[in-house]
């Protein structure tokens, strides 16, 4: 069983530094998402690891064997067995859909084809697919074939660079299921880089925040959106309603009320992260929602409506000009301009007051 | 639902395709004159060469020496023709995906045989001695001289490849080499192919080349049954040979090609590629360079300095006395070449924007119809446009006019290949927003995409040029009475052996060469950048 693990890597091109010091450990058959907007590195980090790029400082390990030592040990991309599916997929235009997955196979392996059908099953495609033209494949069934090319000849690791760029919604849901499918099916280990937030949480078993050319955090999903480490991570990886307040011992007291801090500890003025899907919505009718805390009344301004959900933009009263996102079902809407009620629902997370600023890159 | 959906995008894609069509229209019959005008010459030499009767035509194609001197440049094709693929790719990998030291110079010296004249090489192969007098000089000087246009279209196509390509092939666990040759060269496959052909049918009619040579090629021949006999039928039925096999070249060329026209199946941030590390491989490709280098510039530039330094008194006094033609020949020379470069521009401009636009069996079809142009030696064409005008435009007849209308036909293929080189990489999506901006086709193309090929135009403008500038054929049979070029002085003088008084002729035309090959490394295949030039 195979795992990755990158200590300490950095690179700079001309004076620029892309990546610093850098540490990420990918436990075998696991995928970690690296989630970055453009120009964090995370493109970057990914290179290293291939061996297309050569890290100033730093190594990087598969299963145990080092694969690169800046200055002293630099294996080859050929000879890593590791596995890359390129954005947009990359394949040889020259060769059919089958050629291109049998690409990487030794010769006998090639010819038999087994392996070929198999890696195709593996993404959902049957064996038609196998002499197809890769140029009249459509976009999700390229990058679909680009995985089966990656994956046939078992590599250590697999690496995807933004596999799902410049496909639609729906196909990239589809897509998106088809890789986790295939990936799980040969319990790989993957590393996928990306700029889209929904994305990571939803595929990773951890996700590792690259801001800057450092890592800024890695963290299983749920436990990185419930409780980022400062406030920009807080943004990046989900839509965020920040508050000014007072910590003391375990609660906070803001706009939305006296509520539970998640990670207790810090006294005095704070920054309060409620997430829009925390607050509930309920008809001002004189007292409240009833249980537990007492609800702060505000206006609906507007909403901006999904569907299944929607996402209410309120006037806090009472306070001055604040205000709040919550999301709401798509079936009991308020209208604009009419009150509601407002309650939060489980602990929330505080960082130091100001860190805004300081947080930023 | 889905029925519905499809049958709802049916009617789409059917408007989008007849807008497509309209738009082209207009393209297209532009191209159809051009090809029609390109393709006069090979008109009327069938004509008359079926005009003494099919017996006669069918007679001079059975002697027996047309056939041997036929052999002989299939034997030229056949050495030159994978000789100049080899070092055109060899050299366009290593200027472009290697560190080799001193690159632009050796792009220069990649490029600059191809605009060197021919007849100059000719001649100084010829001084060298008797084994580049024969077979192999032949072969070797159209392998070195024509293999720049390989390097500039497979160059091209390297700089345009994606770089995922290699690297996905790398992390499939193909080294250097292997990679080469899986990936890499099946991508070059359709710009070697087209610049091969290019050699091959050149090779077919070539003349300038073989000029000072001691070695019977087809070309050769005719010209030489021309000049005993001065009967047009006679050398028009020997030019069927040449027709025909260019047709099936053609052809042949066709299914060799098949679909492939590879271009980027990803659209993915452009990263410029990596370059290798030659390492301790760096001496010997530069060993290997500056050899070509010689070969191909050193031994006419090196004879040229040889003539001017080494001739006796007599021999400067008398081209002392022939310095006063240099100027009016080189006016002439210069004015000759911007005029065929112009008018080769202006036709291959319909054509090859019809080649990018809409690959169809259509555009592929008029393209490869200007490669017809190859089908007859220059003097054959000459000759051809010659008899057509004075029967039917004696206003023409004699005059400069004709002449530049012929060396443009004569050299628009080449001016096609280099604007597809550029217009290939302008999107068409840049010319549609244009449209959807409520401009015409015309105007589209004058405020988008004109300016964006501008290199491409240039870069067709300077190779005609330069080869209007190297030849000989057309301007001896075409040229009006008294007027002269730097060609036909330097040939006047080369072919009497007085080779001090030529060699001015030959520098000047080295110089033009120089200045136009460096205009051509610039602007190949590029696409104008952004904020620039």
């Amino acid at each position: 069983m195979a795992g990755l693990v990158c200590e300490g890597l950095a690179k700079a091109y001309g004076g620029r530094e892309v990546l610093r010091d850098v540490d990420l450990e990918v436990a075998p058959g696991t995928l970690t998402a690296i989630l970055g907007a453009s120009g964090s590195g995370k493109t970057t980090l990914l290179r290293v690891i291939m061996g297309f790029v050569e890290a100033d400082a730093g190594s990087v390990r598969v299963d145990g064997e080092l694969l690169a030592q800046a200055g002293r040990v630099h294996v080859s991309a050929d000879r890593r067995a590791i596995g890359y599916v390129a954005q947009e997929g990359a394949l040889f235009p020259h060769l059919s859909a089958g050629e291109n997955v049998g690409f990487g196979l030794a010769r006998a392996e090639r010819k038999r084809g087994a392996r070929i059908g198999e890696a195709l099953a593996l993404v959902g495609l049957d064996e038609s697919y196998a002499a197809r033209p890769s140029h009249e494949l459509s976009g999700g069934e390229q990058r679909r074939v680009a995985l089966a090319r990656a994956l046939a000849p078992r590599p250590r690791i697999v690496l995807l660079d933004e596999p799902f760029s410049g496909l639609d919604a729906g196909l990239r849901a589809e897509t998106r299921e088809a890789v986790l499918h295939a990936l799980g099916e040969e319990r790989a280990t993957a590393v996928l880089v990306t700029h889209d937030q929904a994305e990571a949480l939803s595929m990773g078993h951890e996700v590792a925040v690259l801001r800057g050319g450092r890592l800024a955090q890695r963290a299983t999903p749920a436990v990185l959106y419930r409780t980022p480490v400062d406030v920009d991570v807080a943004r990046f990886v989900g839509e965020a309603n920040l508050l000014g307040g007072e910590a003391r011992g375990g609660e906070v007291r803001c706009a939305l009320g006296r509520l539970e801090v998640l990670n207790a500890g810090r006294e005095g003025a704070v920054r309060v992260l409620v997430r829009p899907e925390q607050i509930r919505l309920s008809p001002a009718s004189g007292n409240g929602a009833g249980a537990g805390e007492p609800a702060v009344a505000a206006r609906v301004l507007e909403h901006v409506y999904y569907g299944a959900d929607s996402v209410v933009r309120l006037s806090l009263e009472g306070a001055e000009g604040a205000t709040v996102k919550a999301r709401a079902s798509g079936q009991e809407l308020p209208g604009a301009g009419e009150r509601v009620a407002l309650s939060v629902n489980g602990p929330v997370v505080v960082f130091p007051a100001g860190s805004e600023q300081a947080g930023r890159p | 639902m889905a029925a519905a959906a499809s049958s709802e995008r049916l009617p789409r894609a059917r408007r989008a395709r007849g807008v497509a069509r309209g738009r082209s229209r207009a393209l297209v019959a532009a191209s159809v004159a051009v090809a029609l005008v390109v393709m006069l010459p090979v008109i009327v030499t069938i004509v008359q060469a079926l005009e003494g009767g099919t017996g006669a035509a069918l007679h001079s194609l059975d002697a027996s020496s047309p056939r041997t001197l036929l052999l002989h440049t299939v034997l030229i094709a056949l050495l030159a023709s994978p000789l100049a693929g080899a070092i055109g790719v060899a050299a366009a990998w290593f200027v472009e995906r290697t560190n080799l030291p001193a690159r632009r110079l050796w792009t220069l010296l990649a490029v600059a045989p191809l605009t060197m004249p021919l007849f100059v090489t000719s001649y100084a192969w010829a001084s060298i001695g008797t084994l580049t007098q024969g077979y192999l000089g032949a072969a070797g000087i159209i392998a070195f001289s024509y293999y720049p246009i390989v390097f500039l279209l497979v160059a091209g196509a390297l700089r345009g490849m994606d770089p995922a390509l290699e690297e996905s092939a790398r992390a499939l666990g193909l080294n250097t080499r292997r990679t080469f040759f899986r990936v890499i060269l099946p991508q070059l496959r359709p710009a070697l192919l087209g610049g091969v052909l290019l050699v091959v049918l050149d090779t077919l009619v070539e003349f300038d080349a073989f000029v000072a040579l001691r070695y019977q090629t087809f070309t050769v021949h005719i010209y030489a049954q021309y000049e005993l006999s001065f009967s047009a039928s006679g050398a028009a039925a020997l030019s069927l040979f040449s027709i025909v096999v260019c047709v099936a070249l053609l052809f042949a060329e066709a299914r060799l090609r098949g679909g492939a026209n590879y271009t980027r199946v990803s659209h993915g941030v452009r990263r410029p590629p990596a370059r290798y590390r030659l390492g301790r491989a760096t001496l010997p490709v530069l060993a290997g360079f500056l050899a070509g280098a010689g070969i191909s510039v050193g031994i006419p530039v090196g004879t040229l300095v040889y003539w001017l330094t080494q001739s006796s008194r007599a021999g400067l006094e008398g081209a002392s006395a022939n310095l006063r033609y240099l100027w009016p020949a080189t006016l002439t020379s210069v004015g000759l070449g911007l005029a065929g470069a112009l008018i080769a521009v202006v036709f291959a401009l319909p054509i090859s924007l019809l080649a990018v636009r809409r690959r169809g069996r259509l555009a592929t079809l008029l393209e490869r119809s200007t490669y017809l142009s190859f089908a007859l030696p220059d003097l054959v064409a000459a000759i051809a446009l010659g008899y057509l005008t004075s029967h039917y435009a004696p206003g023409l007849y004699e005059t400069v006019g004709l002449l530049v209308l012929a060396e443009s036909i004569l050299f628009v293929p080449f001016a096609v290949v280099a604007l597809r080189a550029t217009l290939g990489q302008i999107e068409p999506a840049l010319e549609d927003s244009a449209r959807s901006l409520g401009l015409g086709p015309l105007r589209a193309f004058a405020r988008v995409t004109a300016p964006l090929a501008r290199p491409g135009m240039a870069a067709a403008g300077v190779l005609v040029f330069a080869f209007v500038l190297g030849d000989l054929g057309t301007a001896q049979i075409l040229l009006p009475p008294n007027m002269y070029t730097l060609g036909t002085e330097f040939e006047a003088n080369a072919s009497t052996v007085a080779f001090a008084a030529a060699a001015p002729f030959a520098a000047v035309l080295v110089g033009l060469a120089m200045l136009a090959a460096w205009v051509l490394m610039n602007r190949f295949g590029r696409v104008r950048s952004l904020g620039g030039g």
